[in-house]
């Protein structure tokens, strides 16, 4: 006998109170219950004894097991709660059963408590005086919101005041942003979280016409080959993979310089991996698509009816449809004329063998035999290498493959985050200061805030600065134009005010920044606003299959903390705009809807049906628990009729409703290669997201099973490339590069640190890192000139590069686990 | 490391717990609570019958809490025996449950679980290393005395159950 601690969990008793959520994290967004109950009782194991309803111990794929991590203990309402969340065993959508992600399944652990990792929180508004960040009053802090933002437009004109924020953080939120930025001061000077500028992530394939997320998870599963390039979904949407992907047996045909974990399990199962070299997607495409041409294995059908004729691209009213819209004889004469895409070229272009290209084409096409149900799906890798090339590149190999708009046939994103982006208002484009070749496009708000023309930027959601690339120089810059005119030294409200006018009349910059904890991009700011978020009001939100659920409230904000909107509305009201008094997130949703008409997120119908109802909109978004509706939404006597997926009437986003192929243009990439790659003596060094972490990891950080596994950033390295650097995993590495593009195109350089992780998961030549991880700026050798891609104004976030050294060693080599990550169980045949 | 929520050493039957492996508990396994418990002590193998990475299936401590015992051949946390590399582990995966049978000793992992492919770190203390599981792999206490190597006790909560001791039927006597 040996006395110890057992473990346990407390099970919700039948009478806990229960909520409806989805996961917080990747853009599956598996449906979750949470389970409230006072501390210190638990059901019973029998099934009528507790919530869950089924017998303890449970049977293995319950989908009802509360692992520790799903439970912990709130304060709510001023009493101890246990609190379970849990994937919803009984979803039949999206999380079938009850599988969940390591992210999405220790969502409790995300849960403001006073002690413990969750408990630097921000709490109280806060004032930077004299380097320090001092607590606040709200009206003092929205007083100087509202009087510095009037100070900024009507002494610089609304172009100088900025917002800089999440693009997804549900519809509630960024409506009532969105209201006040770009609908009542009008400002062009507003960009995502992710981008310098807003506009399409995607321009590539949105100018062939297809929608960026017209695909169902079901079509996954209903697919015969899925082509993945440029996301992993094992590591990054895990769910979509495990019961939609690998569980509907497609082979797939996945693209990635790494060699990860879905590389692997497609090559044990029937697939393949085309291992290309960072940025040359654009060759294998198209090298792929003049193979399909070349024996005449293309969806003739599909391009004889649905592809635009050169004579119908001319009518087109989108400039860009006009300029680089291509037909079929167009694109395949583009095609046979490059030798970098024939298969022997496009070996010596991506790397890729060309035998395998060629067994891309027959598989994706049938070769001539029965056609195969393809999918070909996307995200960042492709995107954030070279934007519009890539993604007209894919997206004009799903056209040619007739891939859009049936079952288990479509082409898209995979998706980075869940979609919230219901804006209040249009851009205002023509107030932008940027164009290309004449025609007005988004700003380029990094470009204008380095030059000095920003004068007030509101922060929000996001580590602004590590994650814009050259984020060394950025942060340089921002030092030096918040740094300008009087330091604030004082907490007297009137003399605050005074001498930050006098920082903006002097040139410079003031900070305000919106969060819920501190991070990399904290220290900058001068005016701290403490924000609610997932769990703390209710709020609405899709995930990548337009799927619209509910994100039940849990418990209030922490402190004195507010939700988003709530702040939002705060300034806007107190700069004297009309229309932001809303009572709750409901009453924004609703005023919200008639917005949303028309496109992929189309909710309007759902709140019409609840208005006939007597009903609020999220109390009957609500009845759809975490089944959600599928959007567009349209109303047929009285029902709602959800979309599952879009294109199915083979009509496309544009002006004729044909499709069309569209110009990707290597040459361009090829030189764009040249100025962004390795010089001599560096490698590539890649990103990407990782199993156990998300984004900047502001709840990751804080959650102790990510902790242990991932205790610093890593840098994988190729076994040869270690040898030859002396280095093994442990050591800790410094990457550098003194050949960085700062946001004005100059030269500049950027170094991190980050721990040696020694894997054939990266080939020679190559490195990865995780983008985001506190304290290793990773984006600091990724460049962030946009004159590169002066079309789309995206940064080339995945070609980053540098000189990779071994300056000493760390205790990981003892603690942390240098496992292979990269083990697939064998196929059918062994 | 292994900080944060740590209940100190456990003194049990004699056998002090090593510190680490005790605040291994809290430190992947979310809230503990001070109850004590008594685990049922087991013989699982004689200590001169064990390979080198052939592992050694038993239940523990309850009848269907599948669990394994291996001899790693080198010395890792939690381990026992002359060379302190002999290490025991739940192997119901703490994803959803299914059972792990694949023990890759080249790399020391238990894993991929064939549910999805969920993979545990056997010489970090059952650290996932890839996958889905919110919790580490619970590892056993261990034991030797003479030939015989015991399980006294287990770490984390084993899939299916709410208690690690109850709710079904202890595969030994508490005596």
């Amino acid at each position: 006998m040996t006395e110890a601690n057992p473990a346990f969990v407390p099970l919700p008793p039948p009478d806990a109170e229960v909520k409806t959520t989805c996961c917080e994290y990747c853009p599956v967004a598996c449906g979750y219950k949470v389970y409230l109950w006072p501390a210190g009782i638990s059901g019973g194991r029998k099934a009528e004894e507790n919530a869950l309803g089924i017998d303890f111990p449970g049977p293995a794929l319950s989908g009802k097991w509360p692992s520790q991590n799903m439970h912990t203990v709130i304060e709510r309402n001023g009493i101890q709660t246990n609190v379970i969340i849990i994937p919803d065993g009984d979803s039949a959508v999206v999380n079938v059963g009850g599988t969940h992600s390591v992210r999405g399944g220790a969502l409790a652990q995300k849960l403001y408590r006073q002690t413990g990792p969750t408990s630097d929180r921000y709490l109280t508004p806060m004032l930077k005086v004299r380097g320090q960040h001092l607590p606040i009053s709200w009206e003092m802090a929205i007083d100087l919101m509202a009087e510095l933002s009037h100070h900024v437009i009507d002494s610089y004109g609304e172009l100088a005041w900025g917002m800089k924020i999440y693009s997804y953080q549900f519809y509630e939120n960024v409506f009532a942003a969105s209201k006040l930025a770009l609908g009542e001061i009008g400002t062009p000077n507003y960009s995502p979280h992710h981008a310098p500028a807003e506009g399409d992530d995607v321009p590539g394939l949105s100018d062939v016409g297809i929608d960026a997320f017209g695909t169902a998870f079901a079509d996954d599963k209903e697919a015969d080959v899925l082509f993945i390039a440029g996301s992993d979904p094992y590591e990054t949407k895990t769910v979509r993979f495990t019961t939609w992907q690998q569980a509907g047996g497609a082979k797939i045909i996945y693209v990635d310089p790494r060699k990860t974990f879905t590389a692997a399990y497609a090559e044990n199962h029937g697939g393949l991996h085309l291992q290309l070299m960072p940025g040359t997607d654009t060759a294998l495409y198209s090298a792929i698509a003049r193979e399909i041409i070349a024996n005449g294995w293309e969806d003739t059908e599909f391009v004889r009816d649905h592809i635009a004729s050169r004579a119908e691209l001319d009518q087109e009213g989108k400039w860009r449809r006009v300029q680089f819209g291509r037909s079929f004889d167009e694109f395949s004469r583009y095609l046979f004329s490059e030798d970098d895409f024939t298969l022997e070229g496009a070996e010596r272009a991506t790397g890729v063998p060309a035998a395998k290209i060629r067994m891309a084409a027959e598989m994706m096409t049938g070769a001539g035999g029965e056609r195969p149900k393809t999918m070909l799906l996307f995200e960042k890798g492709v995107y954030w290498s070279h934007n519009y090339e890539n993604t007209a590149a894919i997206g004009s190999l799903g056209a040619l493959l007739g891939a859009t708009g049936r079952p288990g046939r479509g082409t898209g994103r995979m998706g980075g985050h869940q979609r919230g982006g219901q804006k209040a208002a249009g851009y205002p484009l023509d107030k932008s200061p940027h164009s290309f070749e004449g025609h007005p496009i988004e700003m380029d708000t990094e470009r204008w805030l380095v030059e000095g023309n920003t004068r007030f930027r509101w922060v929000v959601g996001t580590n602004w600065l590590g994650a814009m690339g050259a984020t060394q120089a950025l942060r340089k810059r921002v030092a030096d134009l918040t740094s300008m005119g009087p330091e604030v030294d004082s907490t007297d409200p009137a003399t605050v005010l005074r001498q930050l006018k006098e920082r903006i009349d002097a040139g410079g910059l003031v900070i305000a920044h919106q969060e819920i904890y501190p991070n990399e991009s904290t220290p900058s700011a001068d005016i701290i606003l403490a924000a609610g978020a997932w769990g703390e009001d209710t709020y609405a939100r899709n995930n990548a299959e337009r799927r619209l659920r509910i994100y039940d409230k849990i418990m209030d904000p922490p402190g004195d903390a507010i939700p988003d909107w709530k702040i939002f509305s705060m300034v806007a009201q107190r700069m004297g705009f009309a229309g932001f008094d809303w009572k709750d997130t409901n009453e924004i949703f609703e005023e919200a809807s008639p917005k949303s008409a028309g496109g992929r997120r189309d909710f309007a119908a759902l709140v019409e049906k609840a208005k006939a109802e007597g009903v609020r909109g999220h109390d009957l978004l609500a009845t759809y628990g975490t089944q959600g509706l599928q959007t567009p939404l349209s109303l047929e006597n009285g029902e709602l009729i959800e979309t599952v997926r879009l294109h199915e009437d083979l009509q496309f986003k544009t002006d004729s409703g044909k499709a069309n192929f569209v110009f990707a243009d290597w040459d361009a990439v090829k030189e764009r290669n040249d100025i962004l790659g390795p010089t001599s003596g560096e490698v590539w060094v890649i990103n990407g997201r990782i199993n156990a972490l998300w984004n900047n990891l502001f709840d990751h950080a804080r959650r102790q099973i990510s902790k242990e596994r991932w205790p610093m950033n890593f840098l994988e390295v190729h076994p040869d490339d270690a040898a030859a650097w002396g280095v093994e995993s442990g050591d800790l590495l410094s990457i550098e590069s003194d050949n960085v593009l700062d946001q004005l195109g100059n030269k500049t350089t950027g170094s991190f640190t980050a721990a040696a992780y020694v894997s054939d998961i990266v080939p020679p030549g190559v490195t990865f890192t995780y983008f985001l991880y506190p304290g290793s700026p990773s984006n600091a050798v990724t460049s962030a000139d946009t004159s590169l891609q002066p079309l789309s104004l995206r940064y080339n976030f995945k070609l980053g590069k540098g000189k990779v050294t071994k300056i000493g060693t760390t205790d990981l080599k003892e603690t942390m686990s240098f496992a292979p990550r990269n083990l697939a169980p064998a196929g059918p045949e062994g | 490391m292994f900080l944060g929520g740590a209940t100190g050493a456990v003194v049990a039957m004699g056998v002090l717990v090593p510190i680490g492996l005790a605040s291994r508990e809290t430190a992947s396994g979310g809230q503990t609570a001070a109850i004590v418990g008594f685990f049922p002590r087991l013989k699982v193998a004689g200590l001169s019958e064990l390979e080198e990475g052939i592992p050694v299936l038993f239940d523990y401590p309850q009848v269907g809490q599948s669990s394994m015992l291996v001899k790693m051949g080198e010395p890792v946390i939690g381990g026992v025996g002359p060379d302190g590399d002999i290490v025991a582990f739940s192997r119901l995966c703490t994803h959803m449950g299914c059972a792990i049978s694949e023990y890759q000793h080249e790399y020391k992992i238990l894993g991929p679980c064939p549910c999805h492919y969920s993979t545990f770190d056997l010489v970090h203390g059952g650290m996932v290393t890839l996958g889905q599981a919110t919790q580490d792999l619970p590892q056993l206490l261990l034991s030797v005395d003479d030939d015989a190597v015991y399980a006294d006790g287990v770490f984390r909560l084993v899939y299916g159950f709410d208690n690690t001791l109850q709710g079904g039927e202890l595969v030994g006597e508490r005596v």
